[in-house]
């Protein structure tokens, strides 16, 4: 392993310096000739009937190219979950009903921004106000107002890839007002387990709406060319082979008609893989009028209508022996995903998927309802689940603890899972750390004396420090579309390479890892490659970078291509060096060698030459390709959680140590400490770069995140008043990194970029508990929620 | 276009013409596509349009370009020199400081300004200074650690 010249190097970022100096254009950069700009009404309103829209003022308004509204869109739709069983339920622009502030109205084109919202302010429109409901245990109730009474038909949008689930009955057996998903998922007898178990407790938890905060706010610029009836778009998204299906499919052009441009993208963490309106008005306008459209986003609108974290309530009943052995747990989770579908059976079922890979529950029951009510759209962030359940199971699990007198850390290391398990679902963990971690975070921590310090230490003080520990788990990709990534090695004259992938850098710096990837394989230099990505006719397919697929399914396919390219060039360097067998050659530096005799070489450029003599004019060109989850064909059932999920899974352990001042009820975060399971590290300032991102994500969300809603309006879009961490927030932070080898990914390398982003917050819960001895079950632990613990107010 | 201002842009004199109404920030984007300055929240909140103005960080999204007539102006497009990063930059793609690069002119341009005035700043003198600077990716530790190395030089 230590014999890797490229793999587990800190090597800088490949797009350091074009971002350094400021030169890396995003799609907030792009700029072309002609081109318009589009803004957008929204619905003042939670819940209306549109009665009537006249937009006959707008479109005399000077300056003003095109007004649309969801009469011209009637039939769109599309959804982030679109299966027979869960149709797609979203549109463009409201057809009939609003069902959130800030649902999309209609779309003026104009030739600047100004013009377009003095156009907004020209539309009138009639609405009849419907009743509204704003939280998922109200809406779930039989006279709850409906939001969704449309009859939708239920098709897979990936039928026609020829992915289609079994045709079954759409209607739910569940009989719940504004039920968007259901997932019920068992194995063992949990009553059974019960029974058996020494001491039985039920927790409920309940966990607020966060927002992404990417720092680049939600932009499409379109540039539709009539002649060659191509469709040229430029968006920050983290999955450009998804957008250009989902386009494809809406705009009822075939997929090779629409290309999506590389550019650099300000930060997704989830936020940025759903098709938005604006994306899809941007496109349509641009059809529509010939010319090139942009609309960008400001931030009160990222904040209001692009996507937020489910705020989920989970229920938990835990039975275990005198020993700490878990025995039984049956857990109830409803998540509100807001007006719309968004991601709310993906995140009921990751609820289960984030959850069963840790302990060793031999009886379990799951069962996760996600709801509409008429708040924002809930979509996937960073994790994705794994904060709202991990926080949950392990808040619960302490406190289970400390009521029967066993050490949380004991009880952990007792149920945790171990490499070689396989899980009720036939996913098997071929790497599994969570033991080492929990060893080196308890050290990194110093758990029994931290504790015990802290007590006496601030008996009298008005500053009580406390110390908490909690794991959490992600998938590294699974069978989602386009279902596989591939790479394709092209190499140069000079024995360099071009790098083609589909994957996209968010600022995760998979350039950077995928090029280390080549680089080792091939026997390159960083320098020699050059990266083309992000473009869907230069690139071949990606699942894009999101499910933390990555590193694994594209690094994997990389690594085949750069393989591929690697077995050409020894077979042109054989027939030269007089070898008959390309395992005595040996790759570095561009250099072709003999194992036994090094000094007898050929550069690379002599086997490309020979290539294109001796092969049919043949360059050499690599290509690699890996699915989502080789085992499969399917995605899984996201109601029965039935099928394989991913092919691997990275763990984290994560420890806290906070201070709380118990006259103001702030809670200062001192130290994060961080366990990351993700294989064998490709980069070691990268992976650790990922931790510290999620570290902050997650302690902000533990203690002062919140998307403040009062009857569906938003009170605090902006970075002033949605407390995201500054950099005085900074705890002091300790990583360790748990080098597991994952025997299927590159050079053994897992999931990294959204796993601890989950445990910390659990960690935190646990420690401000461990500091003021009142367990606060609600996140953000804000200081009210801290005094009110106290009984000071 | 109705007023013309005179600045030095990145050390260059240059004339042009502004409307009253039109920010720093906008200028600076689309007049003058100089689109390393970000806008990131258009409200004065996030830093990712910092630019320094007389040699002070500001955020540019918040200043009438009328305003600036006669000043001087540095925006990320000028630290580099001579096709050479500066020792800020190569510090921070060392560091891992940059991830999706959305703050990275703002961040830059704050520690040019922090490192000119105090060469070598405390730990809590370097989060003091980015303070005004969101970052969602870093957690702003690989920051921090490049900025202190900077001051180690």
């Amino acid at each position: 392993m230590s014999d890797y010249k490229f793999i587990g190097k800190d090597i800088p970022r490949v797009d350091g310096p074009v971002k350094a100096t400021g030169k890396a254009i995003y799609t907030v950069d792009i700029k072309l000739p002609g081109m318009l700009y589009g803004k957008i009404l929204r619905s003042p309103y939670p819940h209306a009937r549109i009665l009537n829209i006249d937009t006959s003022e707008a479109e005399k308004l000077p300056g003003v190219q095109a007004v649309i509204t969801g009469e011209d869109l009637r039939e769109v739709r599309y959804a982030f979950v679109d299966t027979p069983r869960y149709p797609a339920d979203e549109q463009p622009l409201a057809v009939n009903k609003v069902r959130y502030i800030g649902d999309e109205v209609a779309v003026v084109a104009a030739d600047n921004e100004a013009i377009a919202e003095k156009a907004l302010t020209l539309i009138k429109v009639d609405y009849e106000i419907l009743p509204a409901v704003f939280t998922a245990e109200e809406a779930m109730e039989a006279d709850a107002p409906v939001i969704h009474d449309e009859q939708l038909e239920g098709t897979s949008a990936w039928e026609d890839w020829g992915v289609a689930q079994k045709k079954q009955s759409h209607e739910s057996e569940v009989k719940i007002s504004n039920l968007s998903g259901h997932t019920a998922v068992s194995f063992g007898n949990v009553e059974q387990g019960f029974l058996e178990s020494d001491y039985i407790r039920e927790d409920r938890f309940e966990l607020k709406a966060t927002a992404h905060c990417q720092m680049e706010p939600h932009a499409a610029v379109a540039s539709y060319d009539p002649v060659t009836q191509k469709l040229h778009v430029w968006l920050s998204t983290m999955g450009i082979f998804l957008k250009r299906y989902f386009l494809s499919k809406t705009l009822n052009l075939p997929a090779s008609k629409i290309r999506v441009h590389h550019t650099y993208v300000g930060g997704a963490f989830g936020g940025k893989i759903d098709l938005f309106p604006y994306e899809f008005c941007a496109a349509y306008l641009s059809i529509k009028l010939g010319r090139p459209v942009k609309i960008e986003l400001d931030r009160e609108e990222v904040f209001m209508t692009t996507r937020q974290r489910h705020p989920i309530i989970v229920k938990i009943k835990s039975g275990v022996k005198k020993d700490g052995t878990i025995l039984a747990q049956d857990i109830k989770v409803i998540a509100d995903n807001g007006a719309y579908r968004g991601s709310g059976p993906v995140v009921i079922f990751l609820c289960h998927g984030f959850s069963f890979p840790i302990y060793n529950v031999p009886n379990y029951r799951y069962e996760g309802f996600s709801i509409y009510t008429n708040n924002g759209i809930r979509g996937p962030q960073r994790g994705h689940g794994a904060p709202q359940i991990r926080f949950s199971i392990d808040s619960h699990l302490d406190l289970i603890a400390r009521d029967i007198g066993l050490d949380l850390v004991e009880m952990m290391f007792k149920n945790v899972r171990h490499k070689g398990d396989i899980l009720p679902n036939g996913d098997r963990l071929n790497s599994c750390g969570l033991t080492e971690g929990l060893q080196g975070a308890a050290k990194a921590i110093d758990w029994k004396n931290k504790r015990r310090q802290f007590k006496t230490e601030t008996e009298n003080s008005r500053y009580k420090r406390g110390a908490g520990i909690s794991l959490c788990s992600m998938f590294s990709g699974a069978m989602y579309y386009p279902f596989a990534s591939a790479a394709i090695v092209k190499l140069h004259d000079d024995g360099s390479a071009t790098l083609f992938t589909g994957a996209q850098d968010i600022g995760q710096g998979s350039y950077t890892t995928l090029s280390q990837v080549l680089a080792e394989e091939l026997g390159i230099d960083m320098e020699d490659i050059h990266v083309v990505a992000g473009d869907t006719d230069l690139c071949p397919i990606d699942l894009g970078s999101f499910l933390s697929a990555t590193a694994l399914v594209t690094g994997n396919a990389v690594k085949l291509a750069a393989a591929d390219a690697k077995r050409q060039l020894l077979e042109c360097a054989a027939e030269i060096l007089g070898v008959d067998n390309i395992e005595d050659l040996e790759t570095c530096s561009k250099k072709i060698f003999l194992k036994k005799e090094p000094q007898k070489s050929i550069h690379f450029s002599q086997a490309i030459q020979a290539s294109v003599f001796k092969r049919d004019g043949n360059p050499i060109i690599g290509r690699g390709s890996y699915k989502g989850y080789p085992e499969t064909d399917r995605y899984p059932s996201l109601a029965k959680g039935k099928g394989l999920f991913t092919g691997a899974y990275g763990f984290a352990v994560q420890a806290a140590e906070v201070e709380v001042d118990t006259l103001t009820g702030k809670v200062n975060l001192l130290k994060a400490v961080t366990y990351h399971d993700c294989g064998y590290p490709l980069n070691k300032n990268i992976v650790e770069g990922q931790v510290h991102g999620c570290v902050s994500m997650g302690a902000g969300q533990a203690l002062s995140e919140e998307v403040f809603l009062e009857k569906g309006q938003l009170f605090n879009p902006s970075f002033l008043t949605y407390k995201l961490p500054i950099s005085l927030d900074t705890p002091e932070s300790v990583e360790g990194l748990v080098a597991t080898i994952e025997p299927s990914g590159p050079f053994g390398a897992k999931e990294v970029g959204e796993g601890s982003v989950a445990g910390i917050l659990g960690a935190i819960g646990n420690a401000v508990h461990d500091a003021i001895g009142v367990r606060i079950k609600g996140l953000p632990i804000t200081p009210e929620k801290v005094l009110r613990a106290l009984g000071k107010i | 276009m109705n007023k013309m201002i005179e600045l030095k842009l990145n050390g260059e004199t240059r004339k042009i013409y502004v409307n009253d109404n039109q920010t720093l920030l906008e200028v600076l984007r689309e007049d003058l596509g100089l689109t390393g300055t970000k806008k990131g929240c258009n409200q004065g909140e996030c830093g990712a349009c910092t630019v320094l103005l007389e040699g002070k960080p500001v955020s540019s999204c918040l200043i009438l370009a009328v305003k600036v007539n006669g000043k001087s102006i540095m925006t990320i497009e000028g630290v580099a020199e001579e096709g050479h990063l500066h020792p800020i930059q190569e510090v921070f793609n060392e560091k891992g400081a940059i991830q999706c690069g959305f703050c990275t002119p703002g961040m830059i341009l704050v520690t040019k300004d922090l490192l000119d005035k105090n060469p070598r700043p405390t730990f809590k003198e370097i989060k003091d200074a980015i303070s005004g600077n969101i970052c969602r990716c870093t957690g702003y530790i690989k920051i921090i650690e490049a900025i202190q190395s900077l001051a180690e030089r």
